[in-house]
Protein backbone atom coordinates (compact mmCIF):
# COMPACT_ATOMS: atom_id res chain seq x y z
CA UNK A 1 0.00 0.00 0.00
CA UNK A 2 0.89 3.36 -0.69
CA UNK A 3 2.26 5.50 2.17
CA UNK A 4 1.96 9.00 2.33
CA UNK A 5 6.23 9.81 3.10
CA UNK A 6 5.15 14.01 4.30
CA UNK A 7 4.44 12.61 7.56
CA UNK A 8 7.49 10.61 8.08
CA UNK A 9 9.58 13.73 7.03
CA UNK A 10 8.15 15.19 9.91
CA UNK A 11 8.68 12.52 12.58
CA UNK A 12 12.24 12.25 11.36
CA UNK A 13 12.95 16.04 11.68
CA UNK A 14 10.89 15.89 14.77
CA UNK A 15 13.55 13.63 16.17
CA UNK A 16 16.49 15.40 15.01
CA UNK A 17 15.64 18.39 16.77
CA UNK A 18 14.11 16.96 19.63
CA UNK A 19 17.42 14.88 20.45
CA UNK A 20 20.06 17.37 19.90
CA UNK A 21 17.35 20.26 21.71
CA UNK A 22 19.33 19.21 25.47
CA UNK A 23 21.98 20.34 24.42
CA UNK A 24 21.11 23.83 24.52
CA UNK A 25 17.95 23.72 27.32
CA UNK A 26 18.17 24.62 30.68
CA UNK A 27 17.45 21.67 33.01
CA UNK A 28 13.59 22.72 33.56
CA UNK A 29 12.91 22.79 29.91
CA UNK A 30 14.65 18.84 29.88
CA UNK A 31 12.33 17.90 32.70
CA UNK A 32 9.38 19.54 30.60
CA UNK A 33 10.39 17.68 27.33
CA UNK A 34 10.64 14.35 29.40
CA UNK A 35 6.53 15.07 29.91
CA UNK A 36 6.01 15.84 27.06
CA UNK A 37 7.61 12.71 25.21
CA UNK A 38 6.08 11.04 27.59
CA UNK A 39 2.64 11.84 27.69
CA UNK A 40 2.74 12.40 24.29
CA UNK A 41 3.93 8.58 23.40
CA UNK A 42 0.93 7.57 25.65
CA UNK A 43 -1.63 9.06 24.13
CA UNK A 44 0.42 8.10 20.57
CA UNK A 45 -1.06 4.32 22.33
CA UNK A 46 -4.38 5.70 23.47
CA UNK A 47 -5.00 7.04 20.19
CA UNK A 48 -4.62 3.40 18.20
CA UNK A 49 -7.50 2.28 19.69
CA UNK A 50 -9.35 5.45 21.10
CA UNK A 51 -8.77 7.57 18.14
CA UNK A 52 -8.37 5.42 14.95
CA UNK A 53 -11.21 2.84 15.89
CA UNK A 54 -12.79 4.98 18.07
CA UNK A 55 -12.96 2.84 21.73
CA UNK A 56 -11.91 5.08 23.83
CA UNK A 57 -10.33 3.59 27.24
CA UNK A 58 -10.26 6.07 30.67
CA UNK A 59 -8.54 3.36 32.13
CA UNK A 60 -4.59 2.97 30.24
CA UNK A 61 -3.02 3.83 33.31
CA UNK A 62 -3.65 0.01 33.93
CA UNK A 63 -1.12 -1.08 31.57
CA UNK A 64 1.12 1.40 32.96
CA UNK A 65 0.80 0.15 36.20
CA UNK A 66 0.90 -3.53 34.75
CA UNK A 67 4.23 -2.69 32.88
CA UNK A 68 5.97 -0.88 35.32
CA UNK A 69 4.96 -3.62 37.96
CA UNK A 70 6.00 -6.13 35.80
CA UNK A 71 9.27 -4.69 35.34
CA UNK A 72 9.76 -4.15 39.18
CA UNK A 73 8.87 -7.50 40.25
CA UNK A 74 11.28 -9.14 37.90
CA UNK A 75 14.14 -7.34 39.64
CA UNK A 76 15.64 -9.63 41.99
CA UNK A 77 15.90 -11.88 39.38
CA UNK A 78 18.04 -10.14 37.06
CA UNK A 79 20.65 -9.42 39.19
CA UNK A 80 23.52 -11.02 37.91
CA UNK A 81 22.92 -9.01 34.80
CA UNK A 82 24.14 -5.36 33.69
CA UNK A 83 21.61 -2.47 34.69
CA UNK A 84 21.22 -2.03 31.20
CA UNK A 85 20.61 -5.51 30.58
CA UNK A 86 18.41 -6.07 33.50
CA UNK A 87 16.31 -2.65 31.80
CA UNK A 88 15.60 -4.10 28.99
CA UNK A 89 14.30 -7.63 30.14
CA UNK A 90 12.23 -5.58 32.19
CA UNK A 91 10.86 -3.75 28.96
CA UNK A 92 10.60 -7.16 26.97
CA UNK A 93 8.52 -8.43 30.45
CA UNK A 94 6.18 -5.44 31.02
CA UNK A 95 5.02 -5.20 27.47
CA UNK A 96 4.71 -8.47 26.83
CA UNK A 97 2.53 -9.04 30.49
CA UNK A 98 0.34 -5.67 28.79
CA UNK A 99 -0.17 -7.52 26.07
CA UNK A 100 -0.80 -11.06 27.30
CA UNK A 101 -3.80 -9.51 29.54
CA UNK A 102 -5.27 -6.77 27.27
CA UNK A 103 -5.19 -10.06 24.96
CA UNK A 104 -7.42 -11.80 27.85
CA UNK A 105 -9.44 -8.41 28.11
CA UNK A 106 -9.80 -8.31 24.80
CA UNK A 107 -13.15 -10.57 24.51
CA UNK A 108 -15.34 -9.38 27.01
CA UNK A 109 -14.68 -5.63 27.30
CA UNK A 110 -14.46 -5.02 23.55
CA UNK A 111 -18.05 -5.98 23.43
CA UNK A 112 -19.38 -3.16 24.80
CA UNK A 113 -19.11 0.27 23.17
CA UNK A 114 -19.24 4.13 24.14
CA UNK A 115 -19.76 5.22 27.53
CA UNK A 116 -20.04 0.94 28.78
CA UNK A 117 -16.48 0.60 27.19
CA UNK A 118 -14.98 3.43 28.79
CA UNK A 119 -16.84 2.43 32.08
CA UNK A 120 -15.31 -1.13 31.91
CA UNK A 121 -12.00 0.07 30.99
CA UNK A 122 -12.04 2.50 34.09
CA UNK A 123 -13.29 -0.78 35.87
CA UNK A 124 -10.16 -2.74 35.14
CA UNK A 125 -7.96 0.18 36.11
CA UNK A 126 -9.20 0.04 39.47
CA UNK A 127 -9.13 -3.63 40.01
CA UNK A 128 -5.48 -3.59 39.01
CA UNK A 129 -4.68 -1.16 41.17
CA UNK A 130 -6.53 -2.99 44.12
CA UNK A 131 -5.05 -6.30 43.56
CA UNK A 132 -1.16 -4.33 43.14
CA UNK A 133 -2.24 -2.74 46.48
CA UNK A 134 -3.21 -5.64 48.35
CA UNK A 135 -1.94 -9.13 47.35
CA UNK A 136 1.20 -9.00 49.15
CA UNK A 137 2.62 -10.60 46.43
CA UNK A 138 2.94 -7.37 44.09
CA UNK A 139 4.05 -5.37 46.61
CA UNK A 140 1.92 -2.50 45.61
CA UNK A 141 1.14 -0.54 49.23
CA UNK A 142 5.21 -1.40 50.06
CA UNK A 143 6.56 -0.13 46.65
CA UNK A 144 9.27 -1.48 44.40
CA UNK A 145 12.89 -0.11 43.87
CA UNK A 146 14.63 0.15 40.33
CA UNK A 147 18.31 0.03 40.18
CA UNK A 148 20.71 2.60 38.64
CA UNK A 149 20.59 1.90 34.84
CA UNK A 150 22.36 5.47 33.42
CA UNK A 151 25.17 4.12 31.81
CA UNK A 152 28.67 5.83 31.54
CA UNK A 153 28.89 9.89 32.60
CA UNK A 154 25.15 10.51 31.23
CA UNK A 155 23.45 12.59 32.73
CA UNK A 156 19.88 11.08 34.09
CA UNK A 157 17.59 14.02 33.16
CA UNK A 158 19.46 13.89 29.74
CA UNK A 159 19.19 9.84 29.72
CA UNK A 160 15.74 9.43 30.29
CA UNK A 161 14.83 12.14 28.41
CA UNK A 162 15.99 10.51 25.40
CA UNK A 163 14.96 7.37 26.45
CA UNK A 164 11.10 8.73 26.27
CA UNK A 165 12.36 10.73 22.75
CA UNK A 166 12.88 7.04 21.39
CA UNK A 167 9.99 5.07 23.13
CA UNK A 168 7.78 8.26 21.52
CA UNK A 169 8.95 8.29 17.97
CA UNK A 170 8.81 4.33 17.91
CA UNK A 171 5.11 4.65 18.95
CA UNK A 172 4.74 6.91 16.67
CA UNK A 173 6.18 5.01 13.94
CA UNK A 174 3.66 2.37 14.71
CA UNK A 175 1.15 4.51 14.82
CA UNK A 176 1.62 5.97 11.36
CA UNK A 177 2.19 2.45 9.87
CA UNK A 178 -1.46 1.38 11.10
CA UNK A 179 -2.78 4.77 9.66
CA UNK A 180 -1.71 3.62 6.40
CA UNK A 181 -2.82 0.00 6.63
CA UNK A 182 -5.19 -2.45 5.65
CA UNK A 183 -5.26 -2.55 9.47
CA UNK A 184 -5.78 0.94 9.47
CA UNK A 185 -8.41 1.20 7.08
CA UNK A 186 -10.41 -1.24 9.16
CA UNK A 187 -9.91 0.33 12.28
CA UNK A 188 -11.34 3.61 10.86
CA UNK A 189 -14.36 1.64 9.11
CA UNK A 190 -14.84 0.70 12.56
CA UNK A 191 -14.84 3.96 14.17
CA UNK A 192 -17.44 5.26 11.53
CA UNK A 193 -19.75 2.15 11.66
CA UNK A 194 -19.09 -0.91 13.01
CA UNK A 195 -22.19 -2.78 11.28
CA UNK A 196 -21.00 -1.44 8.23
CA UNK A 197 -17.68 -2.45 8.55
CA UNK A 198 -18.43 -6.15 9.33
CA UNK A 199 -20.46 -6.12 6.04
CA UNK A 200 -18.04 -4.85 3.84
CA UNK A 201 -15.79 -7.86 5.32
CA UNK A 202 -13.76 -6.04 7.79
CA UNK A 203 -12.82 -8.40 10.94
CA UNK A 204 -13.60 -6.16 13.14
CA UNK A 205 -13.63 -8.37 16.49
CA UNK A 206 -9.94 -9.42 15.45
CA UNK A 207 -8.89 -5.84 14.38
CA UNK A 208 -10.51 -4.57 17.17
CA UNK A 209 -8.45 -7.10 19.54
CA UNK A 210 -4.98 -6.92 18.08
CA UNK A 211 -5.25 -2.66 18.57
CA UNK A 212 -5.93 -2.61 22.31
CA UNK A 213 -2.90 -5.68 22.64
CA UNK A 214 -0.63 -2.88 20.43
CA UNK A 215 -1.98 0.66 22.69
CA UNK A 216 -1.55 -1.75 25.72
CA UNK A 217 1.97 -3.12 25.04
CA UNK A 218 3.08 0.51 23.78
CA UNK A 219 1.63 1.85 27.34
CA UNK A 220 3.49 -0.85 29.36
CA UNK A 221 6.51 0.41 27.71
CA UNK A 222 6.08 3.70 28.53
CA UNK A 223 5.16 2.16 32.52
CA UNK A 224 8.48 0.46 32.78
CA UNK A 225 10.64 3.52 31.58
CA UNK A 226 8.71 5.74 34.26
CA UNK A 227 9.59 3.28 36.59
CA UNK A 228 13.13 2.79 35.87
CA UNK A 229 13.05 6.95 36.04
CA UNK A 230 11.29 7.22 39.45
CA UNK A 231 13.48 4.51 41.03
CA UNK A 232 11.05 3.49 43.00
CA UNK A 233 7.09 3.05 42.82
CA UNK A 234 3.96 2.02 44.97
CA UNK A 235 0.54 1.74 43.46
CA UNK A 236 -0.70 5.28 43.65
CA UNK A 237 2.24 6.43 41.50
CA UNK A 238 1.65 4.27 38.22
CA UNK A 239 -2.22 3.69 38.75
CA UNK A 240 -3.13 7.40 38.33
CA UNK A 241 -6.89 8.16 36.79
CA UNK A 242 -5.69 11.75 36.71
CA UNK A 243 -3.01 10.17 33.69
CA UNK A 244 -5.92 7.92 31.87
CA UNK A 245 -8.13 11.25 31.71
CA UNK A 246 -5.02 13.35 31.18
CA UNK A 247 -4.32 11.20 27.68
CA UNK A 248 -7.85 11.74 26.42
CA UNK A 249 -7.65 15.71 26.77
CA UNK A 250 -4.23 15.81 24.89
CA UNK A 251 -6.22 13.68 22.03
CA UNK A 252 -9.34 15.27 21.80
CA UNK A 253 -7.51 19.02 21.92
CA UNK A 254 -5.30 18.14 19.19
CA UNK A 255 -7.46 15.96 17.16
CA UNK A 256 -8.47 12.41 18.13
CA UNK A 257 -7.88 9.94 14.98
CA UNK A 258 -5.20 12.06 13.82
CA UNK A 259 -1.88 11.22 13.77
CA UNK A 260 -0.02 14.11 14.90
CA UNK A 261 -3.36 15.13 16.72
CA UNK A 262 -1.92 13.72 20.49
CA UNK A 263 1.43 15.01 19.59
CA UNK A 264 0.07 18.57 19.63
CA UNK A 265 -2.52 18.64 22.51
CA UNK A 266 0.15 17.31 24.72
CA UNK A 267 2.41 19.78 23.85
CA UNK A 268 -0.08 22.53 23.92
CA UNK A 269 -1.39 21.12 27.22
CA UNK A 270 1.24 19.88 29.11
CA UNK A 271 3.20 23.65 28.93
CA UNK A 272 0.12 25.23 29.59
CA UNK A 273 -1.00 22.67 32.91
CA UNK A 274 3.30 23.22 33.79
CA UNK A 275 3.10 26.52 32.55
CA UNK A 276 0.18 28.18 33.54
CA UNK A 277 -2.46 25.96 35.81
CA UNK A 278 0.44 24.51 37.61
CA UNK A 279 -0.08 27.43 39.70
CA UNK A 280 -3.61 26.54 40.53
CA UNK A 281 -2.06 23.40 42.91
CA UNK A 282 -5.14 21.25 43.41
CA UNK A 283 -7.13 22.65 41.62
CA UNK A 284 -5.40 21.83 37.77
CA UNK A 285 -7.52 18.81 38.00
CA UNK A 286 -10.48 20.50 38.20
CA UNK A 287 -9.15 23.16 35.39
CA UNK A 288 -8.42 20.27 33.23
CA UNK A 289 -11.60 18.19 33.80
CA UNK A 290 -13.18 21.65 32.86
CA UNK A 291 -11.07 21.98 30.11
CA UNK A 292 -12.41 18.81 28.52
CA UNK A 293 -15.99 20.15 29.04
CA UNK A 294 -15.57 23.26 27.13
CA UNK A 295 -13.03 21.34 24.53
CA UNK A 296 -16.34 18.59 23.92
CA UNK A 297 -18.67 21.29 22.87
CA UNK A 298 -16.55 23.36 21.23
CA UNK A 299 -14.15 21.55 19.24
CA UNK A 300 -14.70 17.93 19.24
CA UNK A 301 -12.70 17.01 16.67
CA UNK A 302 -9.39 19.11 18.54
CA UNK A 303 -7.18 21.60 16.61
CA UNK A 304 -6.72 19.88 13.41
CA UNK A 305 -10.35 18.74 13.29
CA UNK A 306 -11.17 22.45 13.12
CA UNK A 307 -8.53 23.26 10.55
CA UNK A 308 -10.10 19.86 8.38
CA UNK A 309 -13.61 21.67 8.91
CA UNK A 310 -12.39 24.89 7.79
CA UNK A 311 -11.20 23.36 4.67
CA UNK A 312 -14.53 21.43 3.92
CA UNK A 313 -16.71 24.57 4.46
CA UNK A 314 -14.37 26.33 1.88
CA UNK A 315 -14.65 23.30 -0.25
CA UNK A 316 -18.06 22.98 -0.17
CA UNK A 317 -18.18 26.90 -0.78
CA UNK A 318 -16.63 26.35 -4.11
CA UNK A 319 -18.70 23.55 -5.16
CA UNK A 320 -21.97 25.87 -4.36
CA UNK A 321 -20.70 28.57 -6.35
CA UNK A 322 -19.84 26.26 -9.49
CA UNK B 1 -27.56 -30.98 -16.17
CA UNK B 2 -28.80 -27.61 -13.75
CA UNK B 3 -25.99 -25.25 -13.05
CA UNK B 4 -25.85 -25.31 -9.09
CA UNK B 5 -27.66 -21.99 -7.55
CA UNK B 6 -24.95 -19.25 -6.17
CA UNK B 7 -27.67 -19.07 -3.57
CA UNK B 8 -29.80 -20.73 -1.81
CA UNK B 9 -32.46 -20.68 1.28
CA UNK B 10 -33.56 -24.03 2.62
CA UNK B 11 -36.73 -23.82 4.90
CA UNK B 12 -35.54 -20.74 6.50
CA UNK B 13 -37.37 -19.08 9.65
CA UNK B 14 -36.81 -16.20 11.53
CA UNK B 15 -39.28 -15.64 15.07
CA UNK B 16 -39.00 -12.49 17.25
CA UNK B 17 -40.84 -13.84 19.89
CA UNK B 18 -44.53 -14.17 18.88
CA UNK B 19 -44.02 -12.57 15.63
CA UNK B 20 -42.90 -15.17 12.44
CA UNK B 21 -41.05 -12.31 9.86
CA UNK B 22 -39.78 -15.13 7.72
CA UNK B 23 -41.62 -18.72 7.24
CA UNK B 24 -39.96 -21.94 6.00
CA UNK B 25 -38.69 -19.71 3.25
CA UNK B 26 -37.19 -21.52 0.12
CA UNK B 27 -35.89 -20.11 -2.61
CA UNK B 28 -32.65 -20.38 -5.15
CA UNK B 29 -31.23 -17.63 -6.95
CA UNK B 30 -29.37 -18.43 -10.47
CA UNK B 31 -25.84 -17.20 -10.92
CA UNK B 32 -25.51 -13.98 -13.05
CA UNK B 33 -29.25 -13.19 -12.54
CA UNK B 34 -31.15 -10.18 -11.26
CA UNK B 35 -33.47 -11.42 -8.65
CA UNK B 36 -35.76 -9.58 -7.49
CA UNK B 37 -37.49 -9.74 -3.80
CA UNK B 38 -40.94 -7.51 -3.40
CA UNK B 39 -43.56 -7.89 -0.80
CA UNK B 40 -45.34 -4.94 1.14
CA UNK B 41 -43.70 -3.38 4.42
CA UNK B 42 -43.29 -5.80 6.77
CA UNK B 43 -43.06 -8.94 4.10
CA UNK B 44 -40.01 -10.25 5.63
CA UNK B 45 -37.83 -8.59 3.00
CA UNK B 46 -34.88 -6.68 4.88
CA UNK B 47 -35.19 -9.72 7.56
CA UNK B 48 -34.15 -11.81 4.84
CA UNK B 49 -31.17 -9.94 3.79
CA UNK B 50 -30.03 -9.66 7.48
CA UNK B 51 -30.29 -13.38 7.52
CA UNK B 52 -28.58 -14.55 4.31
CA UNK B 53 -25.84 -11.66 5.95
CA UNK B 54 -25.29 -13.39 9.04
CA UNK B 55 -26.37 -10.00 10.71
CA UNK B 56 -29.58 -12.28 12.23
CA UNK B 57 -29.44 -16.11 13.04
CA UNK B 58 -32.38 -17.78 11.40
CA UNK B 59 -34.35 -19.73 14.13
CA UNK B 60 -34.54 -22.72 12.04
CA UNK B 61 -33.31 -23.59 8.06
CA UNK B 62 -30.07 -22.68 6.78
CA UNK B 63 -28.48 -20.35 3.96
CA UNK B 64 -26.22 -21.93 1.34
CA UNK B 65 -23.77 -19.98 -0.64
CA UNK B 66 -22.00 -21.50 -3.69
CA UNK B 67 -23.42 -24.41 -1.76
CA UNK B 68 -21.66 -24.21 0.64
CA UNK B 69 -23.66 -23.34 4.23
CA UNK B 70 -22.98 -20.40 5.35
CA UNK B 71 -25.80 -19.99 8.02
CA UNK B 72 -24.30 -18.57 11.74
CA UNK B 73 -21.04 -17.41 10.02
CA UNK B 74 -20.10 -14.04 11.14
CA UNK B 75 -20.91 -11.25 9.19
CA UNK B 76 -17.51 -10.50 8.22
CA UNK B 77 -16.67 -13.93 7.01
CA UNK B 78 -19.76 -13.82 4.66
CA UNK B 79 -18.48 -10.57 3.18
CA UNK B 80 -15.23 -11.75 2.59
CA UNK B 81 -16.85 -14.94 1.13
CA UNK B 82 -18.59 -13.04 -1.67
CA UNK B 83 -21.51 -11.03 -0.63
CA UNK B 84 -21.79 -7.59 -0.49
CA UNK B 85 -24.90 -5.56 0.79
CA UNK B 86 -25.63 -1.99 -0.02
CA UNK B 87 -27.83 -0.82 2.42
CA UNK B 88 -31.40 0.60 2.20
CA UNK B 89 -30.84 3.93 4.12
CA UNK B 90 -27.32 5.02 2.82
CA UNK B 91 -24.07 4.38 5.41
CA UNK B 92 -21.22 6.16 4.56
CA UNK B 93 -18.43 6.82 6.60
CA UNK B 94 -19.26 10.17 7.59
CA UNK B 95 -15.88 11.39 8.16
CA UNK B 96 -14.13 10.02 5.44
CA UNK B 97 -14.29 10.92 1.64
CA UNK B 98 -15.70 9.33 -1.14
CA UNK B 99 -12.93 7.66 -2.70
CA UNK B 100 -12.03 6.59 0.94
CA UNK B 101 -15.36 5.07 1.58
CA UNK B 102 -14.67 2.73 -1.52
CA UNK B 103 -11.08 2.05 -0.66
CA UNK B 104 -12.29 0.34 2.81
CA UNK B 105 -14.54 -2.21 0.52
CA UNK B 106 -11.91 -2.69 -2.06
CA UNK B 107 -8.98 -3.74 1.08
CA UNK B 108 -11.40 -6.27 1.89
CA UNK B 109 -14.09 -8.01 0.66
CA UNK B 110 -12.93 -11.51 -1.60
CA UNK B 111 -9.76 -11.30 -2.78
CA UNK B 112 -8.23 -9.24 -0.19
CA UNK B 113 -6.17 -6.39 -0.53
CA UNK B 114 -5.12 -6.49 -4.23
CA UNK B 115 -5.33 -4.55 -7.23
CA UNK B 116 -6.93 -1.67 -5.04
CA UNK B 117 -6.60 1.81 -6.92
CA UNK B 118 -7.93 -0.37 -10.28
CA UNK B 119 -10.89 -1.82 -8.66
CA UNK B 120 -11.61 1.55 -7.03
CA UNK B 121 -11.44 3.35 -10.23
CA UNK B 122 -14.19 0.84 -11.81
CA UNK B 123 -16.59 1.13 -8.93
CA UNK B 124 -15.87 5.21 -9.82
CA UNK B 125 -16.68 4.95 -13.44
CA UNK B 126 -19.72 2.30 -12.80
CA UNK B 127 -21.40 4.75 -10.36
CA UNK B 128 -20.72 7.86 -12.14
CA UNK B 129 -18.97 9.15 -8.81
CA UNK B 130 -15.32 9.99 -10.28
CA UNK B 131 -15.53 13.91 -10.58
CA UNK B 132 -16.78 13.47 -6.48
CA UNK B 133 -14.22 11.00 -5.36
CA UNK B 134 -12.28 13.79 -3.28
CA UNK B 135 -15.50 15.14 -1.72
CA UNK B 136 -16.18 13.83 1.93
CA UNK B 137 -19.87 12.11 1.79
CA UNK B 138 -21.87 15.85 3.36
CA UNK B 139 -21.17 17.22 -0.30
CA UNK B 140 -22.99 14.01 -2.11
CA UNK B 141 -27.37 14.38 -2.70
CA UNK B 142 -29.32 11.21 -1.51
CA UNK B 143 -28.92 9.88 -5.09
CA UNK B 144 -25.08 9.88 -4.93
CA UNK B 145 -25.29 8.32 -1.56
CA UNK B 146 -27.18 5.78 -2.95
CA UNK B 147 -24.47 4.97 -5.92
CA UNK B 148 -21.80 5.43 -3.25
CA UNK B 149 -23.55 2.41 -1.08
CA UNK B 150 -23.45 0.25 -4.55
CA UNK B 151 -20.02 1.47 -5.44
CA UNK B 152 -18.41 0.31 -2.18
CA UNK B 153 -20.09 -2.93 -2.41
CA UNK B 154 -19.02 -3.69 -5.73
CA UNK B 155 -15.74 -2.86 -4.67
CA UNK B 156 -15.52 -5.95 -2.52
CA UNK B 157 -15.43 -7.92 -5.84
CA UNK B 158 -18.06 -10.28 -4.51
CA UNK B 159 -20.13 -12.84 -6.48
CA UNK B 160 -23.54 -11.52 -4.99
CA UNK B 161 -24.80 -8.11 -4.53
CA UNK B 162 -27.55 -7.51 -1.93
CA UNK B 163 -29.27 -4.31 -2.72
CA UNK B 164 -31.86 -2.88 -0.51
CA UNK B 165 -33.81 -0.43 -2.19
CA UNK B 166 -31.51 0.98 -3.59
CA UNK B 167 -33.89 3.31 -5.81
CA UNK B 168 -36.15 4.41 -2.48
CA UNK B 169 -36.63 8.05 -2.66
CA UNK B 170 -34.49 8.65 -5.87
CA UNK B 171 -36.27 10.83 -9.27
CA UNK B 172 -36.82 9.03 -12.17
CA UNK B 173 -33.65 9.74 -13.45
CA UNK B 174 -31.83 8.78 -10.74
CA UNK B 175 -33.37 5.84 -10.84
CA UNK B 176 -33.17 5.37 -14.35
CA UNK B 177 -29.47 5.32 -13.59
CA UNK B 178 -29.33 3.01 -10.37
CA UNK B 179 -31.25 0.75 -12.76
CA UNK B 180 -28.42 0.63 -15.56
CA UNK B 181 -26.04 0.76 -12.38
CA UNK B 182 -27.28 -2.66 -11.49
CA UNK B 183 -27.47 -3.97 -14.78
CA UNK B 184 -24.26 -3.61 -15.68
CA UNK B 185 -23.06 -4.69 -12.23
CA UNK B 186 -24.97 -7.95 -13.22
CA UNK B 187 -23.38 -7.89 -16.72
CA UNK B 188 -20.12 -7.45 -15.31
CA UNK B 189 -20.73 -11.06 -13.31
CA UNK B 190 -21.91 -10.15 -10.21
CA UNK B 191 -25.34 -11.59 -9.32
CA UNK B 192 -27.99 -9.18 -7.89
CA UNK B 193 -30.26 -10.30 -5.48
CA UNK B 194 -32.72 -6.54 -5.22
CA UNK B 195 -35.10 -5.53 -2.11
CA UNK B 196 -37.38 -2.88 -4.46
CA UNK B 197 -40.68 -1.21 -3.77
CA UNK B 198 -40.25 0.76 -7.25
CA UNK B 199 -42.43 -2.03 -9.10
CA UNK B 200 -41.75 -0.47 -12.78
CA UNK B 201 -38.24 -0.60 -11.83
CA UNK B 202 -38.60 -4.13 -10.60
CA UNK B 203 -40.29 -5.31 -13.83
CA UNK B 204 -37.52 -3.45 -15.87
CA UNK B 205 -34.62 -4.95 -14.21
CA UNK B 206 -35.55 -8.39 -13.00
CA UNK B 207 -34.88 -11.63 -14.71
CA UNK B 208 -36.80 -13.12 -11.70
CA UNK B 209 -38.87 -11.93 -8.60
CA UNK B 210 -40.02 -14.02 -5.38
CA UNK B 211 -42.70 -12.28 -3.59
CA UNK B 212 -42.97 -12.02 -0.02
CA UNK B 213 -46.21 -11.73 1.99
CA UNK B 214 -46.14 -11.69 6.15
CA UNK B 215 -42.94 -14.09 5.78
CA UNK B 216 -44.43 -16.63 3.48
CA UNK B 217 -43.84 -17.05 -0.11
CA UNK B 218 -46.89 -16.52 -1.99
CA UNK B 219 -44.82 -16.45 -5.55
CA UNK B 220 -41.90 -16.93 -7.66
CA UNK B 221 -41.55 -16.56 -11.39
CA UNK B 222 -40.60 -14.17 -14.18
CA UNK B 223 -41.39 -10.90 -14.38
CA UNK B 224 -44.58 -11.20 -16.84
CA UNK B 225 -45.95 -14.10 -14.62
CA UNK B 226 -45.84 -12.26 -11.67
CA UNK B 227 -47.85 -9.39 -12.78
CA UNK B 228 -50.36 -11.91 -13.59
CA UNK B 229 -50.10 -13.97 -10.53
CA UNK B 230 -54.14 -13.68 -8.75
CA UNK B 231 -52.15 -13.98 -5.19
CA UNK B 232 -49.74 -11.51 -5.65
CA UNK B 233 -52.76 -8.69 -7.34
CA UNK B 234 -54.46 -9.57 -4.34
CA UNK B 235 -52.31 -9.16 -1.50
CA UNK B 236 -49.64 -6.45 -3.24
CA UNK B 237 -50.58 -5.04 -6.09
CA UNK B 238 -53.90 -4.09 -5.81
CA UNK B 239 -54.84 -3.54 -9.32
CA UNK B 240 -55.26 -6.11 -12.36
CA UNK B 241 -52.68 -4.31 -14.47
CA UNK B 242 -50.05 -2.36 -12.10
CA UNK B 243 -47.12 -1.89 -14.42
CA UNK B 244 -49.05 1.35 -16.60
Amino acid sequence: MKRPVVPLLVIVAGTVLAGLAPLVMPPFSVRLGQLVLFYGGLAVAWNILGGFAGYRSFGNTAFIGIGAFTAGLLQPYLQGLQPLAGFVAGLVAGISACMVVSGLLAYPILRLRGAFFAIATLGVAHVCAELTNNIDAFQGAMGLTFPEIVPFDWEPRIFFYELYLAAAVITLLIAWFIKNSRFGYGLLAIREDEDTARMLGVPTERFKALALVISAGLTGGFGVIFANSLGYITTNSVYRDDTSLNLIVYCLLGGVGTLFGPVIGTILLVLLIQLVLGNLLDFHLFATGLLLVVLVLVAPDGVLGVIRKWRLKRRLAALEQA
Amino acid sequence: MTEAPILRVDALTRRFRGLVAINDLSFSVRAGSITSVIGPNGAGKSTLFNLITGYLRPSAGDVFFHEKRITGMSTDRIAAGGVARAFQIARPFRDLTVEENIRIGALFGKHGPRDVPATVSRALRLTGLQALQDEHTSALTVGQLRQLEVARAVATRADMLLADEPCAGLNPAETAHMIDVLRQVRDGGVTVLLVEHDMPAVMRVSDRIVVLDAGNKIAEGSPDEIATNPRVIAAYLGTPDPMT
